[in-house]
């Protein structure tokens, strides 16, 4: 395929008006220049398809009942066919906010939802991904505090935690065992990567007694539609990852980190934040706001060094939100849950002890009778993606609103045959 | 009006319970006590047809370069090949679980692994991670790497240089890895000034962050002596590849003797800006710093034809994302390389060909602060016109159903327009586009008040930005009662 519009004559005209013979005269002489690429030959579309179409069908298609940090929660059509209106997919930035207002305005949507799902103030207009979201949560409460270390309570993905040390150790800030007064923050994920939800008021207070933050970490957020929101809890920071909100797994990208603060903490966040406004004749319109915060102004003094964040998930996750409403969620929440302890109910008939502690939402921890490598392997040939195995004897399992009672029969079946 | 002003109860278009498992109730199951419920979800219950037209008519509220030629300099918003949304969108892949065991998600794997050994063709650094979501995150990772890597050398090396011209990502970049960041001005010709730079190395120098071409527009012509002073301190040398559209195929980043360097997978290849991402920020490195790369790394197997997760480094500096990145982008992204194969040589080669021009068409109605030929892209100043001149002349071209191009930068240009038209425009609307800025040129000496209060056409007119900071209004509110 050719992108490029230009005809033989038109090139030769404009290098006649530059004052070149050649295209590359306007590369000075000493940009070392590259031999032929070797990329292949160009391909046509019909020969992308076909291409891109066989690397596909060497994916496994599967059931899934597969959580940790992406949820299979089903995507409402219309959102596919809103984001993909070129309007949105292919503008950039609003820098123009003139030019830009749908997709300020949805923006605007985007952190009011947020603020009202997770109870806080204050939203971003989104991050990266949940583990990214944490870690620039750690760096706004140093930044906050000015302490130089973080606990971490234990139940945190652990894809989280690594994501977390790396981006510490760039910052010169310490994981710490223990509460002490250079904590900057406490952070707890709910539900726990094990599934089990807890009470974050006696870990809030906690923190708050030794004049730390705490964050809260939020893996499926379809969670806070039944949950009390974190913000009612003591919450300072709340993140997490937004994939659940009609984003599809995509092998784990793109998704959406989101970030919601009290007020107190507004300055101190890390990105892009929309904010209403008027133009001259008192017409209500939306603007990037808090722009001194930024790299593009602040520079090395700015809160963080994000630029492009994932704007097209955040419309994503508000189109879907705005979709299934109240009544939507919390449907989506409750079934997800109800099939959850279904499946839990089934395995634990066969032999599967729960180890998740206390009360869970839609993912539980079991100890399986035989290997869990042996497990899955079974439940992949007949098309089921069977949860991660933590180790050996330990599965994570998932349920959605996706999982038919059928398919949780043959899960359960298929599980426990030996 | 937002959707949730709308709400009104009823219409429901996802009910779950009813399709599924209607006759259970949540009390029977045992939810209530099991955990803290929350007592109020504030969300409207709309119909999917309001939806619609709702995120319709805020569609119609934007530009996009489906819209019109979109010149925002360093973000290279060339044309986003529709085929491509669809190969990310095949169930194969959009469908994937990133838990998927490595045997079931071959493709997944096959489709990393070639856009790794594209990139690195491409680029000639000889290995690749595809984990930073976006450029800024690559040059974070890019930085730690450098940082760790120092480390281990047993150095204290406390400074990174970066020159004045640079994006504000490189020094928010040195400073969330606590280095101290020395500025380099540029010199007259629009390079890193030479002089300034020898002042500023030593032996306590970790890196040096260059974007090349630069965000003047040009090539760094002082390369070499920068990379010889570099090395002889044993300074690392960092590629910020936000301008990479300008060297595919003409130069090779290690080869002009950088180190590392990040692409930005949204802009050079073809990605959707998605309004504001998701993007990618592809990070390569030469070998001697390969082992530093995130974990886990897409391998090939002995057999040639598998493919594996590896997540045994032990001098990896860990992990910048959840799963591997921005898969959908990557895939993007790959699809595009492959459309063009070894004559992508021909997207650079178009993209300074078309800067060259416009630049020639409009240099009459501007002053032009550097007067060299440009690369892929160039900075003009309205310094003319007085303060306020950009501001002015970029509202009054959306007047003109033009979309403006980047404004105030560089920092180091006053009234600075930095325009990059990208290889996908055409002549006709290369030709447009510098008439309609001749014209506003004409309209500011003629007829300056218009453009004071510009963009007049527009649903809505110029916003009070100083009051959207002062009168905080972040979030929609339930009404009270």
């Amino acid at each position: 395929m050719n992108y490029i519009p230009h005809t033989r004559e038109h090139v030769s005209e404009m290098l006649t008006a530059i004052g070149c013979r050649t295209v590359d005269e306007l590369v000075p002489g000493q940009v070392p220049r590259a031999a032929r690429l070797d990329l292949g030959d160009p391909m046509s579309e019909m020969e992308v398809v076909s291409y891109i179409e066989s690397l596909a069908a060497k994916n496994a298609q599967t059931k899934c009942f597969a959580g940790g940090g992406s949820y299979d929660h089903y995507i409402p059509s219309a959102i596919g066919h809103i984001v993909l209106r070129g309007e949105f997919l292919t503008a950039y930035t609003p820098y123009q906010a003139e030019a830009s207002q749908g997709v300020l305005q949805a923006l605007y949507e985007y952190q009011s939802y947020i603020c009202l799902l997770t109870g806080m103030d204050v939203s971003n207009a989104s991050l990266y991904d949940g583990a990214s979201a944490l870690a620039e949560a750690v760096l706004l409460a140093h930044s906050y505090t000015k302490r130089r270390s973080v606990f971490v309570d234990g139940g945190l993905n652990p894809a989280y935690l690594q994501v977390l040390r790396t981006y510490c150790e760039g910052a010169d800030i310490f994981i710490s065992d223990a509460i002490n007064d250079d904590v900057a923050c406490v952070i707890q994920q709910t539900p726990a990567f094990d599934g089990s939800i807890k009470d974050p008021t006696h870990m809030a207070e906690k923190a708050h007694r030794n004049g730390s933050l705490f964050i809260s970490c939020i893996s499926d957020p379809t969670s806070l539609a039944i949950m009390r929101p974190p913000g009612e809890a003591g919450a300072d920071i709340v993140t997490g990852e937004g994939q659940s909100f009609g984003i599809p797994k995509s092998f784990g990208g793109p998704c959406l980190g989101f970030m919601a603060v009290r007020s107190a903490l507004t300055k101190k966040l890390p990105g892009r934040i929309v904010g209403a406004t008027q133009d001259g004749s008192g017409r209500r319109g939306f603007v990037l706001t808090l722009q001194a915060r930024e790299q593009f102004i602040r520079r090395e003094r700015a809160t963080s060094n994000i630029t492009t964040n994932q704007t097209l998930l955040a419309l994503s996750a508000t189109i879907y939100l705005a979709l299934l409403g109240r009544t939507g969620l919390r449907s989506v929440a409750h079934t997800s849950y109800r099939r959850a302890h279904r499946l839990q109910q089934m395995l634990h008939t066969r032999g599967f002890r729960t180890i998740t502690p206390g009360p869970f939402y839609n993912e539980f921890l079991v100890e399986t009778p035989r290997p869990a490598a042996d497990i899955l392997e079974r439940l992949q040939r007949c098309g089921i993606l069977g949860g991660i195995a933590v180790d050996d004897r330990r599965l994570l399992i998932c349920c959605t609103e996706k999982n038919t009672i059928p398919d949780m029969e043959t899960y359960a079946r298929e599980a426990s045959m030996q | 009006m937002t959707a949730q002003d709308k709400a009104t109860p009823g219409n429901l278009i996802f009910d779950y319970d009813q399709a599924n498992t209607g006759h259970v109730h949540t009390d029977e199951d045992g939810i209530k006590d099991q955990f803290p419920e929350r007592d109020c979800l504030p969300l409207p219950n709309v119909s999917e047809m309001q939806v619609i037209r709702h995120y319709t008519e805020l569609s119609r509220k934007n530009y996009g370069i489906d819209t019109g030629i979109y010149p925002l300099g360093s973000c290279t918003m060339k044309y986003n090949p529709r085929v491509n949304e669809d190969m990310a969108r095949l169930p194969g892949f959009a469908g994937m679980h990133p838990h998927a065991p490595p045997s079931h998600a071959q493709g997944a794997l096959e489709v990393m692994w070639e856009l790794q050994e594209a990139l690195k063709e491409i680029t000639g650094m000889d290995a690749f991670s595809l984990q930073p979501a976006a450029g800024s995150q690559g040059e974070l990772l890019g930085v730690m790497i450098a940082k760790r890597y120092f480390a281990d050398m047993g150095e204290r090396r406390t400074r990174i240089i970066i020159p004045d011209s640079a994006h504000g990502t490189n020094p928010a970049t040195a400073a969330t890895c606590r280095f101290q960041t020395v500025t380099v001005r540029s010199d007259e010709r629009g390079n890193m000034d030479l002089d300034g730079f020898r002042q500023a190395i030593g032996d306590d120098v970790a890196v040096v962050m260059i974007t090349n071409p630069n965000t003047l527009g040009f090539y760094e012509e002082h390369l070499q002596e920068i990379t010889d002073l570099s090395r002889k301190h044993g300074t690392l040398l960092y590629c910020d590849g936000a301008n990479m559209n300008a060297m595919l195929g003409i130069s090779k980043p290690a080869e002009q003797g950088f180190d590392m360097m990040h692409l930005n997978l949204h802009k050079t290849f073809s990605t959707p800006h998605g309004g504001g991402g998701p993007g990618g920020g592809a990070l390569g490195v030469r070998s001697f710093l390969e082992e530093y790369l995130p974990v886990p790394r897409v391998v090939r197997n002995d057999s040639g034809h598998t493919f594996d997760l590896d997540y045994n480094h032990e001098k990896s500096v860990g992990r910048v994302h959840s799963f591997y990145g921005n898969f959908g982008i990557m895939l993007r992204a790959l699809a595009y390389i492959k459309s063009w194969g070894s004559d992508i040589v021909n997207v650079s080669e178009t993209a300074l060909l078309n800067a060259n021009y416009l630049l020639g068409l409009i240099r009459g109605s501007f002053d032009v602060p550097y007067d060299r030929r440009c690369a892929h892209e160039f900075v003009v100043s309205t310094r003319r016109f007085g303060e306020k001149s950009a501001l002015n002349i970029a509202k009054r071209m959306i007047d003109y159903g033009l979309h403006p191009p980047t404004v105030y930068f560089p920092l180091i240009v006053k009234e600075a327009l930095m325009i990059e038209p990208t290889e996908t425009e055409s002549k006709e609307t290369l030709d447009r586009l510098a008439g309609a800025l001749a014209y506003i040129a004409n309209e500011m000496n003629q007829n300056p008040d218009i453009l004071d209060g510009a963009p007049h056409t527009t649903a809505i007119g110029r916003l009070d930005e100083v009051m959207a900071a002062r009168r905080l209004d972040l979030r929609w509110r339930p009404p009270k009662g």
